[in-house]
């Protein structure tokens, strides 16, 4: 009776400085809207990840995968299309390609190191001889083995290749090359590729690979736009018959998302304006009727700014999903404008009754959205803010602005729902039937899934996701391989490191194939090792006998005594250690720069390997080292999964929680706050099990929907019960059944929408809502006609 | 001392390579001579005077060729090895070791130099030659030729070639390496546009 007569006396008084009020209020918009455009956005889907645990810092480092940020550039040739044809078209293409959207386009390694590779790395194999090498040596090279390699290389002198041949013969008549170069297949990061010409082929020498760097940011969809069109002009330009070229990058799946939601807001606007129109003029009929749609629009700048007032940058993702939630904003308003409409005299009576269900229902959808302030991902708390200040400004808006703005008097309302039929002698059929129904979608709720994986939020075309299965078929894995980085305050920690994991690794995976630094560049203090491992091997007895049987064989077949001079001196020689600038001269500077890099305070070395469940149980070991951190993809995914679970059921427990007490705070009736969570219970039981009926997964967007159909049912349920518990009908069936039309005309039209995120917030809204309405209105008149008798 | 110099001119002069407008017409005659070959085949023996060698390194085989780009290079004495090639794609094997495997010289560069070397010579490719090696006329009866890399850095100082009478193929080549060492072919019983079984070429 106090919250009435409050709110009638701030109606009348409101009413005498009715043109004052909506023009401060005008004003307050005008000044939120100014800031709300000079907002600092933040487009980085971290706002959704939770902050405890690794998945931040994850994400972060998955973005550090050698292919990660790069485009992929595929040509595909027909097989009447030579190879020297294709390599030439890839030169042309990577000429054309302009540098204001491609600024730099590799289509090899950086340098031809042809023959001085095998001199190069043979001069270095001192600095890389690993124990493995010095077990593999001595038991291969037996005096029949050092007769065979002899033998070899005297038949090769007599070879045509030979000519080319001798001077490395003179330095390696044991073949030694072998187990220097053997050490370069840990650094193809493209596993399937061949060096054609300086050039990325595939085996079947039908593809070439190019790989290009962008500026422009991966979220650029107007520099998507350009991207795309600059190279397809290109390749279109200068690309002859039979040879074709695409490109994988994250701006393509950008701007594929962006067409499809720009796409899809043409139906789905469509479709939800035409049926708003259609309730406009079936129920509401008035042109006053307006304002009751403008205050979402009102509230949105408003709950935007006050997020921002505590959080910086504010997440874009928070704004969407927000916008979404402030649909709860319309249904205040459509209370107001119905009771209004069914003011027997006085408007400021009418509106002093619905304002005590509105604020209930205002109060426990604040409580539920503010449970939000407690979860782990803070674009989740920062929703929880925009959500409550929304919330506040709607009610406000309703109770205060709304009612000077539209007509009061009891005019010919049509009633969708009359209560006549709401009291029906089949109600306890219609109960039973509930029941039934509830009963049934809990069971098959125990099904849902959750699906923690970001991709699942955006779309991916057909035509992607082909060219994605290609690549990975003709490339090997370009993506999704598991990560491990090593890291230390300088090179040489970070090295070591890395050397401690490559020698664990082939320990516990030792057929496993792994693209690792260790073999090339080991840590100084290795390379130190290494070398002594070096001399020792040949100053001791094997070694020496090695030797020995070298210079009698050698002898046997008629070489000279100076043979293999050179062999001998570089037995001994001093060598400097290596270092990355020595495989820049051999054009490896684009892998070592993927694979060892600068990161804050430190450096990290990475090493890559298949993410597959067996690899992932032997890697826990590896973990134990400080200096050494695996990043999975796949553990990504079931990570995030496992906290958006966790997070949504503490969300819905929590919620819950409050939600009951605040009812037993407002109704002090413990059957009345039974019925009023009917409605919220129907709408979430019907949603988990139709949607686990339908096998559809249960992801961050489903849970912002299922935030709005707790808001929106609690609100229904109070309605329907004040309505009840007062004896007295402000409309409230017809503006519970309206409001829940408008939200199935504006949410569940989403459904219509091709996008991943428009379409689950769509189909959750849809069956969630669609429980809800039904339960609101003709199952809480039922019971209530029976237990508030 | 007048007539010493100009005999010793005149000796200079008749022995001295042929100018460029000499030099043309031999490549014409040479290049038409090849233009009638479809397939050589031919012994051959290696000579190898290399350092690190304390004698003179002699090997025999058998090479054949068919247009445009089919060879069989096949080491018989002192050990059994070789290579066959078609297109980009071909066939190494080493007697000794009992094993062969195949190779592509698009992708395998020591074979491609190989490959593309006894191609130009089986073609007269002087195009193909000329882009890589300063050509210098020694004599046109037989034609013979020596061959300077235009790009240094390499480990040949010169080729010497020298043609058959009828200059349908290629009777001797010697490679001159910087560091004095050298090998000599010598191509022998050679016939001309004989058919070749397809086997030839495959191994």
């Amino acid at each position: 009776m106090l919250m009435d007569g409050l709110f009638a006396s701030l109606y009348r008084r409101l009413a005498r400085r009715r043109t004052l009020l909506l023009i401060v209020t005008l004003l307050l918009w005008l000044v939120s809207l100014a800031a709300f455009t000079r907002l600092e956005l933040e487009e980085n889907i971290a706002a959704m990840l939770p902050e405890s645990g690794t998945a931040r810092s994850d994400l972060r480092l998955l973005e550090r995968a050698p292919f990660a940020r790069k485009i992929i550039i595929d040509l595909t040739a027909e097989d009447a299309v030579s190879t020297d044809a294709l390599i030439q078209a890839a030169d042309r293409l990577a000429a054309e390609l302009p540098r204001e959207t491609f600024s730099r386009v590799v289509t090899g390694p950086d340098g031809e190191a042809g023959g001085n590779l095998v001199s190069a790395m043979l001069g270095v194999l001192p600095n890389l001889f690993s124990t493995a090498d010095a077990e593999r040596l001595s038991r291969e090279l037996t005096s029949p083995t050092v007769r065979e390699r002899v033998n070899d290389s005297y038949a090769a002198l007599l070879a045509p290749e030979g000519w080319a041949l001798k001077q490395i013969l003179r330095y390696d008549p044991l073949n030694l090359r072998q187990l220097a170069l053997e050490k370069l297949r840990y650094l193809r990061l493209v596993p399937n590729a061949q060096l054609s010409d300086n050039h990325f082929v595939s085996s079947d020498r039908r593809h070439l690979l190019l790989l290009a760097q962008t500026p422009l940011a991966v979220t650029d969809s107007a520099g998507a736009v350009a991207l795309e069109d600059d190279f397809f002009t290109a390749a279109r330009l200068v690309l002859p018959d039979g040879i074709k070229a695409t490109f994988l990058s994250g701006h393509r799946y950008t701007l594929a998302n962006a067409t499809a939601v720009k796409a899809d807001l043409w139906v789905v606007l469509g479709c939800s304006l035409s049926a708003i129109a259609a309730i406009f003029a079936i129920f509401l009929r008035r042109r006053q009727a307006l304002w009751v749609f403008l205050t979402p629009v009102l509230v949105l700048t408003t709950a935007a700014c006050a997020v921002a007032l505590v959080y910086q940058p504010v997440s874009a993702i928070t704004l969407g999903f927000g916008a979404v939630l402030l649909g709860i904003s319309v249904d205040f308003a459509i209370h107001v404008y119905y009771a209004l409409r069914h003011a027997v005299g006085d408007p400021a009576v009418a509106l002093g009754k619905v304002a005590r269900p509105l604020l209930f229902g205002g109060l426990t959808t604040i409580g539920g959205f503010a449970v939000l302030l407690l979860s782990d991902l803070p674009g989740q708390r920062q929703l929880a803010v925009f959500s409550v200040a929304g919330i506040v400004t709607a009610l406000l808006l309703s109770l205060l602005v709304l009612p000077h703005l539209l007509p009061s008097g009891a005019a010919q309302i049509v009633s969708a729902v009359p209560r006549r039929s709401e009291r029906n002698r089949g109600g306890w059929l219609l109960v039973t039937g509930w029941l039934v129904l509830l009963l049934l979608c809990g069971w098959q709720a125990r099904d849902i899934r959750f699906n923690g994986d970001l991709r699942a939020l955006s779309l991916t075309p057909p035509e992607l996701r082909q060219l994605e299965t290609q690549l990975a078929q003709t490339w090997g894995g370009l993506h999704g391989q598991a990560l491990v980085f090593s890291s230390g305050v300088g090179a040489e920690e970070a090295l070591a490191a890395n050397d401690r994991l490559f020698e664990r690794l082939q320990t516990v995976l030792p057929a496993v194939r792994l693209v690792s630094l260790a073999p090339l560049l080991p840590a100084l203090t290795s390379q130190a090792e290494n070398r002594q491992r070096w001399n020792d091997f040949w100053t001791g007895e094997h070694g020496q006998q090695i030797v020995a049987t070298l210079q009698a064989e050698a002898a046997r077949l008629g070489f000279s005594a100076q043979a293999f001079a050179p062999f001998s001196a570089r037995l001994h020689a001093a060598i400097e250690p290596i270092t990355v600038d020595f495989y820049r001269q051999l054009g490896f500077g684009e892998a070592f720069d993927a694979l060892f890099f600068a990161e804050k305070d430190m450096l990290r070395t990475l090493t890559l390997l298949p993410d597959s469940p067996p690899v992932l149980a032997a890697l826990t070991t590896i973990e134990s080292d400080s200096a050494t951190r695996l990043v999975s993809p796949t553990r990504f995914r079931s990570e995030i999964s496992a906290a958006i679970e966790d997070d949504f059921l503490r969300f819905i427990s929590l919620a819950a929680v409050l939600i009951v007490t605040l009812l037993l705070l407002l109704f002090r009736d413990l059957r009345k706050v039974v019925l009023a969570l009917v409605p919220v219970v129907s709408g979430l039981l019907g949603m988990f099990g139709v949607m686990a009926t339908l096998g559809v997964e249960f992801n961050l967007f489903n849970i912002i929907a299922t935030i709005l159909v707790i808001g929106l049912g609690v609100d229904y349920g109070i309605f329907m019960v004040c309505r009840e518990d007062e004896k007295s009908d402000l409309g409230t069936g017809q503006a519970v059944f309206v409001s829940g039309l408008t939200t199935l005309a504006g949410f569940g039209a989403l459904i219509l929408g091709q996008h991943p995120a428009l379409y689950s917030i769509g189909v959750s809204v849809l069956i969630g809502i669609s429980a809800a309405i039904p339960a609101a209105l003709l199952v809480v008149p039922v019971l209530s006609r029976r237990w508030l008798k | 001392m007048r007539l010493f110099l100009a005999i010793t001119l005149l000796v200079l002069l008749t022995c001295s390579p042929l100018v460029a407008a000499e030099i043309e017409p031999l490549f014409q005659r040479l290049e038409a001579a090849a233009t009638n070959v479809r397939t050589v085949t031919s012994a051959f023996t290696q000579e190898k005077r290399l350092a690190i060698f304390d004698e003179v390194l002699t090997s025999s085989g058998r090479f054949a060729f068919a247009k445009p780009d089919q060879l069989r290079w096949e080491l018989l004495e002192p050990v059994k090895a070789g290579f066959v090639l078609s297109g980009d794609r071909g066939r190494r094997w080493h007697g000794r070791a009992g094993t062969s495997e195949s190779f592509d010289i698009r992708t395998d560069p020591m074979m491609r130099i190989v490959a593309e070397q006894l191609l130009a010579w089986a073609r007269a490719d002087f195009g193909w030659l000329r882009e890589r090696y300063q050509l210098e006329v020694l004599g046109e009866n037989p034609a013979t030729l020596k061959l300077m890399p235009r790009t240094g850095g390499g480990f040949l100082d010169h080729l010497r070639i020298i043609f058959a009478a009828d200059d349908t193929h290629v009777q001797q080549v010697e490679m001159h390496e910087q560091d004095g060492d050298a090998t000599i072919l010598r191509f022998s019983d050679a016939t001309i546009n004989q058919p070749l079984p397809d086997a030839t070429f495959r191994n």
